[in-house]
């Protein structure tokens, strides 16, 4: 009897902590730095701007119209393809492939849309320095869709749908456009009008966050003990939010982490090297003449971009904001799950990385139950809406 | 003197070279020897931002004896990390008589260290300077 006293005791006594952090709502006690840190990572979503560099940014007739043209079939080479083909809503605006399908395979995975409007760099490489110029690039590459801006511009003036919304988003008919690549530009710019207005929702950690912010422990205690712990190895053991910074969860830079580079047996990506080369050389930078804003405000990086020789190989951080819905992951779309990404920083081979390049790097060496809480984490950076529809079915809206 | 002259006069006497000359730049935040020079800066917008581009206004003064510097560079790097930015700072004089350094941009958290360089009669002289980013 005694005994079982003791074991009642001892179980009591155990069980404790469990009952004083179920009582204080479910919370991890986060310090200080941990909170601060956490705070770093909202709110959001972040406050609207439109693009200075595009005068179509933001307005309801360029949206529109760049709708009408991602999912326009003959702005391709082929007829047969379309941004919508490689960037389908209901794949939260990727393919779910490993590496994209153009008019050939692509030697990179398709990267979704969600919140690209808050982008400093466009593609894994960084090639574009505005979502209008990024538009425009698998538009005439090759292996994407194929086309020219001859092939463009003859479809939208002769077109009466699109050149109806071509008119009421530029204030002058197609047809009024001689330079075929001009004109080009302004498509790439109605598309990037588009796409802006796809941002993710806000997600069970947005709320999280919040609650934390606010000191509403009740409400905090909602998000999954799993996620918490996950959340403080993101921020403190794993080092993860060194560059997957801020409310987007990325710096928008580039770094090497030791990801294989070679597009094939006999052929290697550059990566960001190329991607500044090709941007520097771009007539559709932002420092050519397409940008709309005389001051060049937002033309700071381009200017400033520093072509080095550690860029070889680098790519971009992907935001984590949805990243459970965009596999299979990398540049190159090499790894498939999420869990394999965090089994891959986990046994991190630091002979693949560069001589020169992020010191940070060091494999975690994470448990099961730290990987476990990791993948929770992530997948809580989730806005689980798949339903987006297009705006009046697709169906002709210009007369 | 009153003690608050006193007091201002003792943070600036420890905020200034030892020895040397000291900036013109009532606003600055740090105030660095350089060897032959002083530089005294400040950050625009005031507290560095994470990951996004800001800019240094600098002021230089020349030690007696010093040469008139031909050359004022400023960079950044990460000394735990190995690297340092992205970008290539550009520097011009202002109006007033500073100078501007922009393109900076500190896209990782942690400790930052800015290098300010000053080339004159064929010698650099360096100083560098920590700054935490959070």
């Amino acid at each position: 009897m005694i005994r079982k006293l003791l074991c009642i005791v001892l179980f009591a006594a155990a069980a404790l902590p469990r009952l004083s952090l179920a009582n204080d709502g479910g919370v991890l006690e986060f310090s200080a730095e941990e909170l601060r840190r956490v705070m770093q990572h909202g709110p959001w979503p972040q406050a609207w701007s439109g693009d200075p560099s595009n005068r179509v940014s933001g307005r309801r007739d360029a949206i529109d119209f760049g709708e009408q043209l991602f999912f326009e079939n003959r702005l391709s080479g082929s007829g047969t393809l379309s941004c919508g083909s490689c960037h389908v809503p209901e794949r939260d605006w990727s393919d779910g492939l490993a590496r994209g399908e153009g008019m050939q395979t692509l030697d990179r995975n398709t990267p979704n849309l969600v919140n690209v409007r808050y982008h400093r760099w466009y593609s894994w490489d960084g090639a574009a320095d505005s979502l209008w110029s990024q538009s425009i690039r698998p538009i005439l590459n090759e292996k994407e869709l194929a086309s020219t801006p001859q092939r463009v511009a003859e479809l939208v003036r002769k077109d009466a749908e699109l050149a109806c919304h071509y008119t009421r988003t530029f204030g002058r008919p197609p047809a009024a456009v001689a330079d075929d690549e001009a004109l080009l530009v302004d498509i790439g710019k109605a598309l990037a009008a588009f796409q802006e207005t796809i941002v993710a929702a806000r997600t069970a950690f947005d709320e999280f966050r919040d609650a934390l912010a606010r000191g509403d422990r009740s409400a905090a205690a909602r998000y999954s003990l799993p996620a918490q712990r996950g959340l403080r190895i993101f921020i403190g053991k794993g080092n993860c939010s060194t560059c997957h910074t801020g409310p987007r969860f990325t710096n928008g830079e580039f770094h090497a982490t030791g990801v294989s580079f070679f597009a094939s047996r006999n052929r290697v990506d550059p990566g960001r090297y190329e991607g500044i080369r090709e941007l520097q050389k771009s007539q559709f930078n932002l420092l050519g003449r397409y940008n709309d804003d005389p001051a060049r405000t937002t033309a700071v990086a381009t200017r400033h971009v520093d072509l080095v020789q550690r860029n070889f190989g680098e790519f971009k951080v992907p935001s984590l904001r949805n990243a459970a819905l965009t596999g299979p992951y990398m540049h190159n779309g090499g790894i498939g799950t999420l869990r394999e990404v965090v089994r891959y920083y986990s046994e991190l081979n630091v002979d693949r990385l560069h001589a020169d390049g992020e010191q940070l790097l060091k494999p975690l060496q994470l448990s099961a139950q730290e990987t476990d809480d990791l993948i929770v984490f992530v997948e809580s950076l989730t806005d689980f809406r798949t339903n987006w529809k297009r705006s009046k079915g697709g169906e002709p809206t210009c007369k | 003197m009153s003690w608050r002259g006193a007091a201002w006069l003792a943070a600036l006497l420890a905020a200034a070279p030892a020895c040397g000359c000291v900036p013109d730049f009532a606003g600055a935040q740090r105030t660095l020897a350089a060897g032959r020079y002083a530089v005294a800066y400040r950050a625009v917008p005031q507290k560095i931002p994470l990951g996004q581009h800001f800019a240094l206004e600098l002021a230089v003064c020349a030690n007696a004896g010093a040469p008139p510097f031909e050359e004022l560079t400023v960079d950044a790097r990460m000394p735990e990390h190995g690297h340092g930015m992205n970008y290539k700072t550009s520097v011009r004089r202002t109006a007033d008589g500073r100078y501007r350094a922009e393109g900076l941009l500190f896209h990782m958290p942690g400790r930052w260290e800015i290098i300010i360089e000053l080339r004159a009669a064929a010698r650099t002289d360096r100083v560098t300077q920590s700054e935490v980013i959070e």
